[in-house]
């Protein structure tokens, strides 16, 4: 007697505990809830989750590198507009037909586009200064004619957009831009400087410096403000293969982790009906079990 | 030649006889459901033959005429190798079950996978390191920097304190089954005093069949605590050793000597030992911890050269402590407001050493728990199994002792039908007879 209920007790037991997990799983949704319950598939999700929280992160550093560039590029292309303005400046007042009245407005002129163009390079991004390198709280030119100089550094600011992977984002204006006349660097503070200068000085030498030496940098100037742009937009390329391709092993990392701790719910749906059929079948045979006895047939 | 009324008492034995054949059965169904009961027979025996001298039979020889049946003993129908057995297995499944109580607790500690353990904060610390590396100007995300990294170190004492307590509580546990007023002390005392009752039982030539299945039982329970062999000394009193020692012993005034060191444990007993030492598994996964908050503090600081990120004396699990302020974090080798390559490297250790260190270690609690999950159902499962046989030996079976009752019934009504023909018989002697022309 003692015998088989026993055994049919630490059937039901078991057949008890097989549902209580398979319940768990089914109210978590996670075939997962502890390390024991599949300790290589924890150590696996543990890393994916890691995984996918970097990719995140690579993904943030890539949309917070692609403003960046943006507002570069923005500034850049504002820049070069100013270029082409100054050049066509260039070319009429270093014209024979323009008398120094028309020079003078045209010098005027040109001396607002320098302060357009120190502005352009005093764009900020999330107020940061973008073209001061890394002293990026320094405004890197000071507006109006009082100084010419670059006040930021050499320094390179970079993103990491994977593991080991790190891609610059800023631009060194300063090489664009130089420091202005006193330095005499021909760079296009410099440049734009001399233009204005040579537009209000009304001798034949200033006018043949208009024609000469003044478009020859202008022109330099121009290539390497075309460089610059280039590179800003192949950089701005790379982040946003790069983007796309973080977003792929994202959607891919995702579905391992998925793949790894979470319940399959159809399966473990179907194994949770049969249990429970095994489980109420065990409870009836054992209420027959227990019932029958010798007894029952005795008189 | 014997006597008229021989037959008499003959019938009067066998009545007596199935009359404690039926007590036995009754006793049996009434302990059916009682726990550590050995089903108990009545052992009938014919009583000693009554001599009928020679020439008394038509060969000229004497004969021997039955005298009927006596209960010679009440047995216990008991396996003392199943005992055995289920004892061994009993031992495995103490052992089993401490550690696997033992060991979910530690795995509980670590809380993982989750969005609160150790890994998700590690997690968490790298991308603060990457938003600082974003934005070095901005004191905001050093702050928060610097609060995510307060979590970690919390988070990791937090896990070390319950490792440690894990480990107590084993010990404690030890203690307190161990100390003098434990399960251990309370059963070698009450073993020694069934000891005495079952050896002067048996002197005055009884059999006490329902000490020893106290005895047993009692027995039975110590073999879960600890190795238990046992040794009849004489007289059905037994020495039992436990653990390497001997625990109770008859031949001692007190019948048992507690508390001693056990040599050798094993069962529960052993289990919380090695449970509670800096070599078991709480203790050892708390030095791996250790470890890895040693790892982190070591590389975050290579790295953070101006002034250390963590203490650089707190390089445990328990001791990890953030130094920093959102003033000292350092962002670049240079002082630039937009310096930020230290702020990436540090960001750069994410999946490394740590984090695999870290994840090495929850993946060996898992495979320690479960393999002690496995071992305790492997040892409920065979404990069982014996436990099964031995109660298909000792057990009650109602169906068994029903047709005991309905055997034993029939016999005294047998008896009680010679008795009644006898008694015939002596009526016609005595009453019918010589009556002629009366």
């Amino acid at each position: 007697m003692l015998m088989s209920s026993q055994l049919m007790l630490s059937d039901i037991n078991e057949g008890y505990d097989r549902l209580t997990n398979l319940q768990q799983e089914l109210s978590s949704g996670r075939s997962i809830s502890k390390p024991s319950d599949n300790p290589y598939g924890t150590s696996r999700a543990m890393g994916l989750r890691g995984e996918l929280a970097g990719l995140t992160q690579y993904q943030s550093n890539v949309d917070d590198g692609t403003g960046w560039l943006n507002t570069s590029d923005t500034a850049l292309s504002q820049m070069s507009d100013v270029l082409q303005r100054a050049r066509e400046l260039l070319v009429q007042g270093g014209s024979d037909t323009a008398d120094q009245t028309a020079r003078n407005a045209i010098a005027d002129e040109i001396d607002q586009l320098t302060d357009s163009v120190k502005q352009e390079a005093n764009v900020q991004y999330a107020g940061k200064y973008v073209f001061s390198g890394t002293a990026t709280d320094t405004q890197p030119y000071q507006l109006g004619t009082a100084s010419d100089r670059y006040a930021g550094d050499a320094g390179t600011v970079t993103r990491t957009i994977g593991p080991g992977v790190q891609i610059p984002i800023n631009s060194d204006i300063h090489q664009l831009l130089g420091d202005g006349q006193s330095a005499g660097d021909g760079k296009l503070l410099d440049t734009l400087r001399s233009i204005s200068q040579n537009l209000r000085g009304g001798t034949t030498a200033d006018a043949d410096a208009l024609r000469g030496t003044d478009l020859q940098s202008l022109d330099a100037n121009l290539d390497t403000l075309n460089q610059i742009r280039a590179d800003v937009g192949a950089r701005t390329n790379r982040l946003a293969i790069a983007s796309s391709r973080l977003s792929a092993l994202q959607d891919n990392s995702t579905q391992l982790l998925s793949d790894t701790e979470d319940a399959d719910m159809a399966s473990t749906v179907t194994s949770y009906t049969t249990q429970q059929a095994a489980y109420n079948a065990a409870l009836r045979a054992g209420a027959t079990i227990v019932q029958s006895s010798l007894l029952d047939f005795l008189n | 030649m014997t006597s008229a009324f021989f037959g008499l008492q003959t019938s009067l034995r066998g009545l007596l006889a199935q009359q404690q054949a039926i007590d036995v059965t009754g006793h049996n169904i009434a302990n059916a459901n009682t726990a550590g009961y050995s089903r108990q027979e009545a052992v009938l025996e014919p009583t000693p033959a009554y001599l009928i001298p020679a020439n008394s039979v038509n060969n000229g020889s004497g004969a021997q005429l039955g005298s009927g049946v006596d209960v010679s003993s009440i047995q216990r129908v008991r396996d003392q190798f199943l005992d055995l057995q289920y004892r061994a297995q009993q031992m495995s499944l103490g052992d089993a079950t401490a550690r696997t109580t033992s060991l979910d607790q530690a795995q509980m500690a670590f809380n993982e996978p989750s969005d609160n353990g150790i890994q998700a904060q590690l997690s968490r610390f790298w991308d603060a390191w990457s938003a600082v590396a974003n934005a070095p100007e901005d004191a905001g995300a050093r702050a928060a920097l610097v609060t995510g990294a307060q979590t970690l170190t919390s988070t990791f004492r937090a896990v070390s304190d319950q490792l440690t307590t894990v480990a107590q509580q084993a010990q404690d546990e030890y203690d307190s089954i161990t100390g003098p007023a434990g399960d251990v002390a309370n059963m070698a005392s009450q073993l020694a005093g069934l000891n005495r009752a079952i050896g002067d039982a048996v002197v005055r030539g009884q059999q006490p069949n329902d000490l020893m299945d106290q005895r047993d039982q009692l027995i039975d329970r110590l073999s879960q605590l600890g190795q238990v062999s046992v040794t009849d000394t004489g007289d059905d009193r037994l020495r039992i050793d436990f653990g390497g020692v001997t625990l109770v012993d008859p031949s001692t005034p007190t019948g048992y000597t507690w508390p001693q060191t056990l040599t050798a444990p094993g069962g529960q007993l052993g289990a919380l030992l090695d449970l509670a030492s800096p070599t078991g598994p709480a203790l050892t996964y708390r030095s791996e911890l250790d470890a890895v908050a040693d790892d982190l503090v070591t590389s975050v600081n290579a790295l953070h050269t101006s002034t250390p990120f963590f203490d650089p004396a707190g390089t445990t699990a328990a001791s990890i402590n953030v130094v920093a302020t959102t003033a000292t974090v350092q962002t670049g080798s240079t002082g630039a407001s937009g310096a930020n390559d230290v702020a990436q490297a540090i960001a750069g250790l994410r999946g490394g050493t740590t984090d695999q260190m870290y994840q090495a270690l929850v993946a060996r609690v898992g495979v320690e728990t479960q393999a002690a999950e496995t071992a305790q159902s492997t040892a409920q499962s065979l404990s069982d199994a014996v436990d099964q046989r031995r109660q298909s030996v000792a057990g009650v079976s109602l169906d068994e002792e029903m047709m005991n009752l309905m055997r034993f019934q029939r016999g005294y009504q047998a008896s009680a039908r010679t008795m009644t023909t006898m008694d015939q018989m002596l009526d016609t002697l005595v009453n019918r007879t010589g009556t002629v022309g009366l």
